[in-house]
């Protein structure tokens, strides 16, 4: 049976994607980065992204609706979140303690979604912007302003991880301790300081991820853990700790669901990720550009 | 024989609850049993084997849909449905089990966790089967031998039935060479490896045998709740598990029962709204995890060993 497929429907499709995509990314990328330098996967990621989203919720009102004071505050809020996770939990833990880190971060993922439960109910939220529910419209296409503003906004995102980790001292040190921690410690590198910035840098990617995604999608205490476990098969697909393997991963995620939710049963949309991750592990148990043995930012 | 002491004096003493307690009470307890096995179940994964496992959770939903559709779609028993519940969360759980061992012990916990939504999301999504998010409701009272479970005391001693031989069934395991090899590959596998000990059977036969178990419990609790829906995949057992177990202390098999059943009676009394105890529960757990690494009966013994010493440094030369 022939399917006539309107092209510019495939187009629109793939255009909503590659946005939910560069979102996953941004996750994802962070995800890998702490893993990569910490050895640690961070259960309280999906949360802080939730913290982002909040923060810009009630800043954007506050700030009358504008654009980016709003990402700042979502931001600050993020990297303080970032810090005193790190500073205050993370840096306690004894070297190696995998097990030890997920169950950290499990408890402060379950502190802060049930929290924000607690004090602002789990009603979704519509977070409206100076941007309003405007688009361009190209042809039959049609992309909202605050789509294209979170795809720029992921796309500066990674412009300047790219800058920070090769292009920087504090980078190099990070891919440093991400290839050999110990060969890092013999040539001076401070694990603890590299560690901390690698923190602050992911949780600060996710907290941008949840103040782009507010405006878009409803604002809701759930938000994070979803979007998170998605973000895990990520990291699996990818391969553990390649953040340019996160990167791909989530992008090609963010189209294919998209394709897979405008001709398929809403179904095999939400299970996409996973069957994927089930299919690269057995394929491929190194993910698509993970190398054995080997991590590099 | 003190602890079969302690055990006999326990047993006896819940199933003499419903006598004074109300249906209330009953109804929070036959939660606070089956919650118990679930998390000696996690315990023998976790804390006996050192697999960080989210399918439990699967196990847990995936046992209770397994008894409900038998008895309800295929017409058969109660107990027949428990029965199939156990194998096809065996069965699941070594397909599972067999594909994250193949990766890194990191792999294993993404694994698990992915399991556990692909079956919620199943179990949402897959209408025709499990009749999505309405779930099914009405569940009959099970039977047997012409008597019927049908008041919430009878499902309480049913489900203390079923505590009981459960957890019998794990302490056998734990306290068996089998055990005791699982405590040997957590602690060191090179080791274990070193003595002719091959880890993966050991490791696929406590996760096989922990999920039939939860499976089990799963079963146990939609017969009392008299429906099974998509919120049997709720995250939220899976942290409370993960909260006793740690709080009890991994590996510890009596300190993981104490802590199943305090933490699942003491939110009852003390009438916090579900997200504050989980606010508290995860506090809970991030002081634990930082301050008494093995729990709180490790500190137990860990102090015990402690004074021992002293009393022994200050008799000594």
């Amino acid at each position: 049976m022939a399917m006539s497929v309107d092209p510019s429907f495939l187009l629109q499709l793939a255009l909503n994607g590659l946005m939910l995509g560069l979102i996953y990314a941004l996750v994802a990328a962070g995800l890998a980065l702490i893993f990569g330098v910490l050895d640690i996967i961070n259960f309280a990621h999906g949360e802080i992204l939730m913290v982002g989203a909040f923060a810009m919720a009630f800043a954007l009102p506050a700030f009358g609706g504008q654009y980016l004071p709003a990402l700042l505050v979502a931001v600050a809020a993020s990297a303080v979140l970032g810090l005193v996770l790190y500073d205050g939990l993370l840096v306690r833990l004894r070297d190696k303690d995998f097990n030890g880190s997920i169950l950290i971060t499990t408890g402060v993922s379950i502190v802060l979604l049930y929290g924000t439960q607690y004090l602002f109910s789990s009603t979704p939220r519509m977070v409206t912007t100076e941007l309003g529910f405007q688009g361009v419209q190209i042809g039959s296409i049609r992309i909202s302003w605050t789509r294209i503003v979170a795809c720029v906004i992921a796309l500066l995102a990674f412009g300047v991880l790219w800058l920070v980790l090769f292009r920087t001292q504090l980078g190099r040190a990070m891919r440093a301790v991400a290839i050999n921690r110990e060969a890092a410690l013999m040539v001076g590198i401070q694990p603890r300081s590299v560690a901390r910035h690698a923190v602050l840098l992911a949780t600060v990617l996710a907290g941008l991820a949840g103040a782009a995604l507010a405006p878009v999608h409803l604002v809701q205490p759930m938000m994070g853990q979803f979007l998170l476990f998605k973000a895990f098969a990520l990291v699996v697909i990818g391969g553990l700790g390649s953040i340019g393997g996160a990167i791909v991963a989530g992008l090609l995620l963010g189209v294919v669901e998209s394709w897979v939710g405008g001709f398929f049963n809403i179904i095999w949309q939400e299970t996409a990720s996973f069957v994927i991750m089930i299919v690269v592990l057995l394929m491929r148990p190194q993910g698509l550009l993970g190398r054995r043995n080997t991590r590099a930012g | 024989m003190k602890e079969l002491a302690w055990v006999v004096l326990a047993i006896a003493s819940l199933a003499l609850l419903p006598l004074v307690a109300s249906d209330y009470v009953i109804g929070a307890a036959i939660t606070a049993l089956t919650f118990t096995v679930a998390a000696a179940c996690l315990n023998i994964v976790f804390g006996y084997a050192g697999l960080l496992s989210f399918a439990q959770l699967a196990f847990w939903g995936i046992g209770g849909y397994c008894t409900a559709l038998i008895v309800v779609d295929a017409g058969g028993s109660f107990w027949l449905g428990l029965l199939a519940a156990a194998a096809l969360c065996a069965l699941l759980s070594l397909i599972v089990g067999w594909a994250a061992l193949r990766l890194q012990r990191d792999s294993f916990v993404i694994v698990t966790l992915s399991f556990s939504l692909l079956a919620f999301m199943v179990a949402r999504d897959w209408v025709d089967l499990t009749r999505g998010p309405m779930g099914l409701p009405g569940l009959p009272a099970p039977q047997l031998f012409g008597l019927s479970f049908g008041s919430i005391h009878a499902m309480y001693w049913l489900a203390l039935g079923f505590v009981v031989l459960a957890l019998g069934l794990l302490y056998t395991l734990a306290t068996s060479r089998i055990g005791i090899t699982l405590r040997a590959i957590k602690q060191n596998q090179p080791l274990a490896l070193a003595h002719g000990i091959a880890p993966s059977p050991y490791l696929l036969l406590a996760f096989a045998v922990s999920a039939a178990l939860t499976g089990m419990a799963g079963g146990v609790q939609v017969f009392y709740l008299k429906i099974v829906d998509p919120t049997m995949f709720d995250m939220y057992y899976a942290q409370a598990w993960l909260i006793m177990v740690i709080i009890g202390g991994a590996g510890s098999f009596w300190g993981v029962v104490a802590a199943g059943i305090v933490m699942s009676v003491l939110p009852e009394m003390l009438r916090f709204s579900n997200e504050l105890r989980m606010v508290i529960y995860g506090v809970i757990l991030v002081v634990v995890v930082l301050i008494l690494p093995q729990g709180v009966a490790g500190w137990w013994r860990e102090r015990g060993i402690t004074r021992l010493r002293q009393s022994l440094s200050g008799d000594g030369p």
